[in-house]
């Protein structure tokens, strides 16, 4: 069985409140495991625990008790970060360095130099589509293209896992659309991402496994799949069929102990058509 | 996409406290601090306009003085300033978090902050260390030409000559600066361990100024204990003793006094150790708490 990308045992995290004895419960006996190539979704509301939870798994807060590994090592390591990568919510990174100074940067900072450094921030920028941008200081980036230059710092040392906070936050439909594009890229190449965000939508649509957290604890945990589909429920979906043939389907199901709990013609998603409206290309950035 | 190119996870990486310094010089650089040196210069224009009518002594005392005095103040209001915003504003902005992200170990990031002002520091003081050379050359130069008229060619112009030389560039300038940057690390080493646990920038440059004071008035108090040692009470001599083990003698980096007299070479050289060891000593100290920090 191979090692596990994320492993958390038993977790636990306690905050002192100042001039106080008393301590908050940020997280509590919290174990979970996230298999290598998967995208996992952390959900739960403001203060349920997940960022406290990321921040542990990244080493930044250590935990009250408990245990947690990055592909088999303790995440209190320094080391161990060497197979993360992390973009954080809302990042605002150095506003006085351009997207290529940015790049060489975080780079230098994971050991790279010299041409392969150069050469892996072209790769990076062009991948998240900011070759135009390398020479613009992110001061003047839109929150956007900050979540890109995010995203690609966070790849720079190839990581084979990937930590997102928020990805989507305060982006445009379009712009939202081209990260959820890079992630399901990430994921074809293998990469394993825990994703942290509020919305659900696109949680659903790049996810294969979800925790919900509330209150620190975690409630719900499983495959996607598994805890959202309604069991005793089969979806059908035709096209081009005429009056006749939906009545004889009607009358087929009245005849058996089944039910017709709703006809309806299918939608569109409101982003698709939002796109569609404004011209947005529709493409996976990693192919151009 | 290419197979990973990382270099192996080193424990220590001076690569990594060098990346972390140049990004942090250039961050300060890009602030436009250097701007001050605009001030520095206009005020050097200015004790030479206020000198004009003294004699060449004089007017190389005063602008000594003068000069050395602003590149102290300069260097130490730059030090704190620079490093109080570094660490509250990487924490604030988030940028901290996506760095300790990466392999890179607090230690690494915190001496990578430091190098940086240190650098910062040291390129300040040379640019105004070169106004101030040129400015004394000139009065130099104008000052050889006035004994050239006055004199007839011979040994009076030649000693005149070689006194106006020695009043120029007197070699206690060398120490005396060198003490100035000095000083100004100190401070920088106790702003950087004081911004570890503040929570804002103004605290932490409220708390450093206090340092500073402290430092420069703590040798009176030792004098006042010195002379009234029966009457002082324990408690007294406790705290001035606390107060001297913490906070480094200020005044012992300021040579603005012995421009004229030659410092002993072994004096120089104990003040520069115990400067070191304050900034070695206020970062340690630092690290460890930023260490324990949770972000």
């Amino acid at each position: 069985m191979a090692t596990p990308a994320i492993s958390i045992q038993n977790l636990t995290k306690l905050y002192p409140i100042p001039f106080k004895r008393e301590k908050v419960t940020a997280v509590k006996d919290l174990s979970l495991t996230v298999e290598p190539g998967q995208v996992y979704g952390l959900l739960g509301p403001n203060g349920s625990g997940k960022s406290t939870t990321m921040k542990i798994v990244l080493g930044l807060v250590s935990p009250s008790s408990g245990r947690t590994e990055i592909f088999g090592r303790d995440s209190t390591t320094v080391e161990s970060r060497e197979d993360v990568g992390f973009l954080p919510e809302n990042p605002y990174f150095y506003k006085f360095l351009t997207g290529a100074e940015t790049m060489a940067f975080f780079g230098k900072l994971c050991g790279l130099s010299g041409a392969r450094l150069r050469e892996r921030t072209k790769e990076l920028l062009a991948l998240v589509g900011l070759e135009n941008a390398a020479d613009r200081r992110l001061g003047g980036y839109s929150k956007g293209m900050l979540q890109r230059i995010g995203l690609a710092q966070a790849m720079v040392q190839e990581p084979r896992l990937l930590v997102l906070d928020e990805p989507t936050a305060g982006v445009d439909p379009a712009g939202s659309r081209e990260i959820r594009d890079l992630i399901l890229d990430f994921k074809k190449r293998g990469i394993t991402v825990l994703l942290c965000s509020h919305l659900l939508g696109q949680v659903q649509e790049i996810c294969d496994r979800i925790g919900i957290l509330h209150q620190g604890v975690l409630v719900r945990e499983g495959r996607l799949g598994d805890l959202i589909s309604i069991e005793n429920q089969t979806e059908l979906i035709l096209e081009n069929a005429t009056p006749e043939l939906l009545a004889e389907i009607q009358a087929a199901v009245g005849r058996s102990n089944g039910r017709v709990v709703e006809q309806r013609q299918p939608q569109t998603t409101l982003e698709r058509y939002f796109l569609e409206v404004t011209g947005s290309p529709e493409r996976v950035i990693g192919d151009r | 996409m290419t197979a990973p190119a990382a270099t192996p996870h080193k424990a220590f990486s001076l690569a990594r406290v060098y990346a972390i310094a140049a990004n942090t010089l250039l961050e300060l650089v890009r602030l436009k601090v250097f701007y001050f040196l605009l001030l520095f210069a206009l005020l050097g224009i200015g004790v030479s306009f206020f000198t004009s009518k003294m004699t060449f002594q004089e007017q190389s005392q005063v602008l000594k003085h003068a000069a050395l005095g602003m590149m102290s103040i300069f260097t130490w209001l730059l030090a704190v300033l620079a490093t109080a915003m570094l660490l509250p504003k990487d924490i604030e902005e988030r940028t901290l978090y996506t760095i300790l992200a990466k392999p890179v170990p607090r230690l690494e990031y915190l001496l990578g902050k430091l190098a940086g002002v240190l650098a910062l520091l040291a390129i300040a003081l040379a640019v105004m260390v070169a106004m101030f050379a040129l400015v004394l050359y000139a009065q130099q130069q104008s000052a050889l030409a006035a004994v050239a008229s006055q004199l007839a060619p011979g040994p009076d112009l030649e000693a005149a000559r070689q006194q106006v030389r020695a009043d120029t560039f007197t070699a206690n300038l060398v120490p005396g600066i060198a003490l100035i940057y000095v000083k100004a690390a100190v401070c920088a080493a106790v702003t950087l361990l004081l911004s570890t646990f503040a929570s804002s920038s103004i605290f932490t440059i409220i708390v450093s100024v206090m340092v500073f004071i402290i430092g420069h008035v703590q040798p009176i108090a030792r004098e006042y204990l010195m002379i009234t040692e029966k009457g002082a009470s324990e408690l007294a001599r406790f705290f001035l003793g606390l107060v001297a083990l913490l906070i480094p003698d200020m005044r012992a980096f300021t040579l603005l006094d012995d421009l004229a007299v030659a410092i002993p070479f072994e004096l120089f050289m104990q003040t520069a150790g115990l400067g070191v060891l304050y900034v070695a000593v206020y970062f340690l100290v630092g690290y460890l708490v930023f260490a324990g920090k949770e972000l």
